[in-house]
């Protein structure tokens, strides 16, 4: 951007591409990116734009917004809820999102544990009461690995048309860049943070004093993460109001797994079965030459899967009267069932009751008497 | 923290670039700015307005759009008031698909004062809806929002509206520029004042345009619009237009099927209030991806007819993104595109698709050579049409294919959760009543909008009009009202008339030599006592390949030829659409094709060879059994439509209509055409020809015409009464200036949501067959009424919707209802009572018939059988 950006033609519109809104959510996602956290909160999470974003970051277990106004983030929370393709193929991790209701003013342990607090255009919202107390609550109480702070930088302002004394008329105030990294600085050296500037949103070739058009700090902490030990005096008690939980599926979760192993398990042994019924029939059917050539490739293509594998298994499937048999080791060795148990032992208890099995349950039984 | 910027949560799939609309207002058609400042009275919601756009639907009906604002014929005028309306939904659609603002009651005069029938047993039902009601005066406060200066983003227009919340109340819905209140500001004429972030001063002028009572249409969109919201905050899920809950499915992993428990729901102006009919619904979900379906298809079918199986397979089927809440119906596959290719986003920035997914969703995409699927977008953002490209390794497939359909092990699996008896699926609605009752929230919404529900479904009488006696040569027979079946009572009774087989062809493959003879010498025994002559067939042995059959039909099939007799070893669609097109189209001759797997049962072929016998017969001409029909010099007609997904869109109307007096008789043809050409223009011809030959056979013209138009989707009873009926009446014009006999048009739907329960010694039941609903449960402004005609096993029984949107033959309410039972009596395919009246069965076989396998009209020879049955 901003090629042939000259002095005299400032009463032009700066525009950033992409929106600057969206530079400062990709510089969360590619801090996320980097330091993989597993919990983040996002304070004054707003429409919940941010962590519909991060949710789509697989190294996020534990996702938590936290607003003033819980109509704003009801607006749109639903795009925080798992969709029907989360519920179909569930997932390897496990995700929880959580919204709260309350004040960063206010100390509750809902938002104890977190890796990542991000505030993105909080601070500048909040009166000079509460921003007394939101070093101490997030940087004392909450101690996250690493915070996320960003502002406006007020040394940017007169560049933008139209701004007359802060970007919005909710900011209690705009600061300049000493005001932001001197204030950042003393929250660090009180709560043994160190903290690095940055921000997005270029200044024009030639102005590059004033500054980024968002400032922001990234605090990480010093001493190591101690555990509960940190709280020297008792959690407080809970203060904010949970108005949204969404615990995506996964296979983390017995339940979700199960449902998973028992429906490949199946899959498998059927496929495994019509392979096997084919081929029984074509023995008896051999006059049919359109059927033959209609059979081949898949016979082909799966014979040659089902032969590598029970070159070293004692057992192979086999047809008994009116019965199918197909031994769990062999469907133990399908890829998918494989991945998803892990052990052959874990596949035995997750069928278990649920899926027809032999006497001595060590093969899939089907009856093919019904069709 | 209003100062972030909110931006649209919900993920989009890139566009084509093709088709990139840009950004712009918000979709507020240019009409309704002009019109608002007029529409000030209060209490104004009957306003006739020109529906300028075609009421979609799913996907029938097509190609209207040309010809539907000019032709309005007088005295069928449509109000409509909701194109006042564009509080969208979601997804910007603004379907009406309840056909609210379609009154045609009102130019029928003699049902002006009743369309209740008064014949049959009173019987007592309840049903799925439940009474909606509102606090005394209340009334719905639409303001318009406009803006100086004028702000285009609608989500700017918003936020500096709600700066105001103090005033406007947080009970709201806001679409942009219309505001609906549940109370009054106070002022006709509200100024407000907001500034922007970027320190402009905005003036907002909210004024009150329309103070609407309960019952006018924008109310009720209005309704529907809330009582969403209230599912959304029961933590329900939409697929499509209904809800569903992911908490608790069924998994039947047989199939890779799994199964979500759900709620359609509907609130609509009924008879006497306003209801909430709620119904239960699941939704079938697979756990493949559109991916995995190819692979598999790939290594079934082999290299060669891959893509052509994955169309067959895959085009039509709806499928959910894993990455946002959206279902898409794959329209093509694009082989020469890939995951690699690239596309241009709303900035001006080119993307591949692998980069986009990663970037935006975090999705790696594993496979970077696969096709990719289109998906066509229905009347986006107003009038911008585009296509949406969709990566099949994203996409999780939804519902059944056809040929999971035919997969009976499969349905009967499903059918075990499904299909919930009377009593069950009651429980499972009164449960969602149950959810909104207790949660908090929800009532809280209500509340604030001052509304309730009535938590009781509605209870009222309905009538059990009396069961028809069978007449077969000279015979009558009662059947049991239970099972609406005469199977049993009829076996071994001459039929009216039994054509002879005295010249007909028996096709065979070698290996079902001794099927074949079997065959023969059931249908001996079973075809005397029929009244059957029969004599022996040639015999022929084929290969099993469809040029072997061709070449036989060829050589062997005259002019004298009965019917020609096929045994297919397998279910193999090309052998038997070869063989129907050829004795279809080139060489008119009746044919049956039989797969000799069901010929195979020795316990079971009495039986078979019995109903093959009397579908012969009926193929040939011949007439089974009849029922009283008092009318005289009438016609009836059926018309249904089948429309062909995969092969160039075509759609299929047959239309079938009576020749004779008993209605045991029917004249078929069908139109076939592609997409864009007007189906109803060979409508018109074919009701010119079936006059024609009405009148060959009776002498002369009827005097009243009934016709039962089956296939007309939600949403597309305007068209129909703005265009197809004045066509009907064109038609009729041309047969001579002094012909002007009564029309009747009828428009039948099956899938319709209510449910009727009859009540039985404290439990509940399905209602009997000939139960007639025709009050509380109807609409007032049509002349409509509800018929259970059949039985069914499991579940709950589907009542039949007939819309009576047109009618001169001045026939009281209750003897058009007798004769639309009557008429499910005379389906020869089922010695029982159907689910709709006969004509529409045979229009919907012989449009399926074309449809499928034959792709052109059938030689018109064959127009006064049911060769198609």
């Amino acid at each position: 951007m901003d090629k042939d950006f000259r002095e005299e033609e400032f009463t032009e519109v700066i525009k950033f591409t992409p929106p600057l809104y969206k530079q400062r959510y990709q510089f969360v996602k590619d801090l996320v990116e980097k330091y993989k956290p597993k919990k983040v909160a996002d304070v004054g999470c707003a429409d919940c734009r941010l962590l519909w974003m991060l949710k789509f970051c697989s190294c996020i277990e534990v996702l938590a917004g936290l607003d003033i106004c819980a109509s704003v983030m009801k607006e749109k929370m639903h795009t925080l809820s798992p969709l029907p393709v989360d519920y179909l193929q569930p997932s390897e991790r496990s995700l929880t999102v959580t919204l709260h209701h309350g004040s960063i003013a206010h100390k509750d342990p809902c938002m104890l544990g977190f890796d990542l607090v991000t505030c993105i255009e909080l601070i500048e919202h909040l009166e000079e009461s509460e921003l007394k107390k939101f070093p101490e609550v997030v940087f004392g109480f909450m101690a996250p690995s690493i915070v996320v702070i960003s502002t406006p930088n007020s040394e940017f302002n007169p560049l933008l048309p139209g701004v007359v004394l802060y970007r919005h008329p909710d900011h209690k105030f705009e600061w300049n860049q000493a005001q932001f990294q001197s204030w950042a600085l003393d929250a660090a050296k009180c709560y043994d943070y160190s903290v690095e500037f940055t921000g997005v949103g270029h200044p024009p070739r030639g102005m590059e004093n004033v500054g980024f058009c968002t400032q922001i700090g990234v605090f990480v902490r010093k001493y190591p993460q101690t555990g509960e030990s940190v709280q020297s005096e008792k959690p407080p008690e809970a203060v904010y109001k949970t108005v949204f939980k969404a615990v995506y599926p996964s296979l983390k979760d017995e339940k979700y797994l199960q449902n998973a192993v028992v429906s490949e398990v199946i899959f498998t042994a059927q496929n495994i079965k019509h392979h096997l019924m084919s081929k029984h029939e074509e023995e008896e059917d051999g006059d049919d030459p359109e059927r033959k050539s209609r059979f081949w490739p898949s016979v082909d293509y799966f014979s040659d899967y089902l032969r590598k594998l029970v070159v070293d298994q004692t057992m192979e499937p086999f047809v008994n009267g009116n019965e199918v048999y197909i031994p769990l080791v062999t469907i133990f060795s399908f890829p998918k069932v494989n991945r998803l148990c892990g052990t052959f032992e874990k596949l035995c208890k997750l069928i278990a009751g649920k899926v027809t099995l032999s006497s001595d349950g060590s093969a899939v039984v089907f009856n093919t008497e019904h069709e | 923290m209003t100062g972030r910027a909110r931006a649209r949560a919900r993920g989009r799939p890139p566009r084509q670039v093709t088709a990139l609309p840009a950004v712009g207002p918000a979709p507020v058609p240019q009409a309704l700015r002009s019109q608002v400042p007029d529409r000030r009275q209060p209490q104004q919601h009957d306003v006739p307005l020109p529906l300028l756009e075609e009421p979609g639907g799913h996907g029938r009906l097509r190609g209207f759009e040309s010809v539907l604002p000019e032709r309005r014929p007088e005295g069928l005028r449509v109000s409509s008031g909701l194109q006042d309306l564009s509080l969208r939904d979601r997804g910007g659609h603004r379907r009406d698909y309840h056909d609210l603002g379609v009154n045609t009651r009102q130019a029928m005069v003699h049902v002006q004062e009743s369309k209740t029938g008064l014949s049959g047993k009173m019987i007592k039902l309840t049903t799925n809806h439940f009474r909606l009601t509102s606090r005394p005066q209340w009334a719905l406060y639409q303001y318009h929002v406009c803006y100086s200066p004028e702000m285009e983003s609608r989500r700017l227009r918003s936020a500096l509206l709600f700066q105001h919340e103090e005033h406007i109340g947080k009970t709201h819905a806001f679409d942009g520029s219309i505001l609906f209140l549940p109370k009054t500001l106070g002022n006709k004429v509200t100024e407000l004042f907001s500034r922007t972030r970027n320190g402009e001063d905005v003036k907002i002028t909210v004024t009150l345009t329309n103070e609407l009572p309960p019952t006018s249409p924008t109310c009720l969109q209005f309704y529907n619009i809330i009582f969403r919201r209230l599912l959304k905050m029961l933590n329900l899920q939409q697929i499509g237009r209904n809800y569903y809950n992911p908490g608790d499915p069924v998994s039947i992993p047989n199939h890779r099927l799994m199964i979500w428990p759900g709620f359609t729901s509907s609130i609509l102006q009924y008879e006497e209030s306003i209801m909430l009919c709620a119904d239960v619904s699941h939704k079938v979900l697979r756990g493949e991806t559109v991916l995995d379906v190819m692979h598999s298809l790939h290594s079934q079918v082999g290299q060669e007819r891959f893509r052509d199986a994955c169309a067959k397979e895959l085009i039509g089927l709806i499928v959910l993104t894993r990455y946002n809440n959206r279902t898409y119906r794959i329209d093509d596959i694009n082989w020469d595109n890939n995951p690699m290719g690239t596309f241009r986003k709303s900035d001006g920035s080119e993307i591949s698709f692998l980069e986009y997914y990663k970037k935006q969703y975090n999705i790696e995409i594993g496979d970077p050579k696969q096709p990719v699927l289109i998906s066509q977008l229905k009347r986006n953002r107003g009038n911008m049409q585009g296509s949406v490209v969709l990566i099949p390794e994203l996409c999780s497939l939804t519902g059944l294919t056809d040929k999971m359909r035919t997969d009976f092990n499969m349905m009967k699996d499903l059918a075990i959760h499904t299909r919930l008896p009377p009593e069950k699926r009651q429980w499972e609605v009164g449960r969602l009543l149950n959810y909104i009752q207790r949660d908090d929230n929800v009532q809280k919404e209500l509340e604030n909008w001052g509304l309730s529900f009535d938590y009781n479904s509605v209870a009222f009488t309905g009538r059990v009009v009396q069961g028809e006696k069978i007449f077969q040569s000279g015979n009558m027979f009662d059947y049991n009202p239970q099972s609406a079946d005469w199977t049993k009572e009829t076996r071994g009774v001459p039929l009216i008339r039994a054509v002879p087989m005295d010249n007909w062809l028996l096709i065979y493959t070698r290996r079902n030599y001794d099927v074949a003879n079997t065959l023969l010498q059931s249908l001996f025994k079973v075809t005397p006592s029929m009244g059957i002559r029969m004599s022996k067939p040639n015999m022929i042995e084929v290969d099993d390949r469809t040029e072997a059959y061709l070449r036989v039909l060829q050589q062997r099939v005259t002019t004298d030829t009965n019917i020609v007799f096929c045994i297919l070893s397998s279910s193999r669609k090309d052998k038997y659409d070869a063989i129907k097109k050829y004795l279809c189209t080139d060489c008119p001759i009746p044919s049956q094709c039989v797969l000799a797997r069901t010929l195979s049962k020795p316990q079971t072929i009495m039986t078979v060879a019995t109903k093959i016998a009397l579908q012969i017969n009926c193929k040939m001409g011949g007439e089974l059994w009849s029922v009283e029909i008092p009318l005289k010099q009438v016609m009836i007609v059926g018309i249904d439509c089948y429309h062909d997904n995969i092969s160039g869109r075509q759609s299929v109307a047959g239309f079938v209509s009576s020749l004779n007096q008993t209605m045991t008789r029917w004249f078929s043809r069908c139109v076939v055409q592609s997409r864009g050409q007007e189906l109803v223009d060979g409508i018109k011809g074919c009701l010119q020809t079936a006059l024609k030959s009405w009148s060959k056979w009776n002498k002369s013209l009827p005097s009243r015409i009934f016709v039962y138009r089956d296939g007309v989707g939600d949403g597309q009873l305007n068209t129909l009464v703005n265009y197809e009926v004045p066509q009907f009446l064109d038609c009729l014009k041309s047969m001579g200036t002094d012909y002007r006999p009564g029309l009747t048009v009828i428009v039948v739907k099956k899938r319709v949501s209510a449910r009727f329960f009859a009540e039985a010694g404290g439990g509940l039941k399905n209602p009997p067959p000939g139960t007639v609903v025709d009050t509380v449960v109807t609409r007032p402004e049509w002349y409509d009424f509800f018929v259970v005609s059949h039985t069914v096993k499991n579940g709950c029984v589907t009542p039949t919707h007939y819309n009576v949107i047109y009618d001169t033959s001045q026939l009281k309410p209750d003897h058009l209802q007798r004769l639309t039972y009557k008429l499910c009596h005379m389906y020869y395919n089922w010695s029982g009572v159907i689910r709709v009246p006969a004509p529409c069965q045979y229009a919907h076989k012989l449009a399926f018939l074309v449809g499928q396998s034959i792709h052109r009209e059938p030689n018109l020879m064959l127009s006064d059988r049911l060769y198609y049955l």
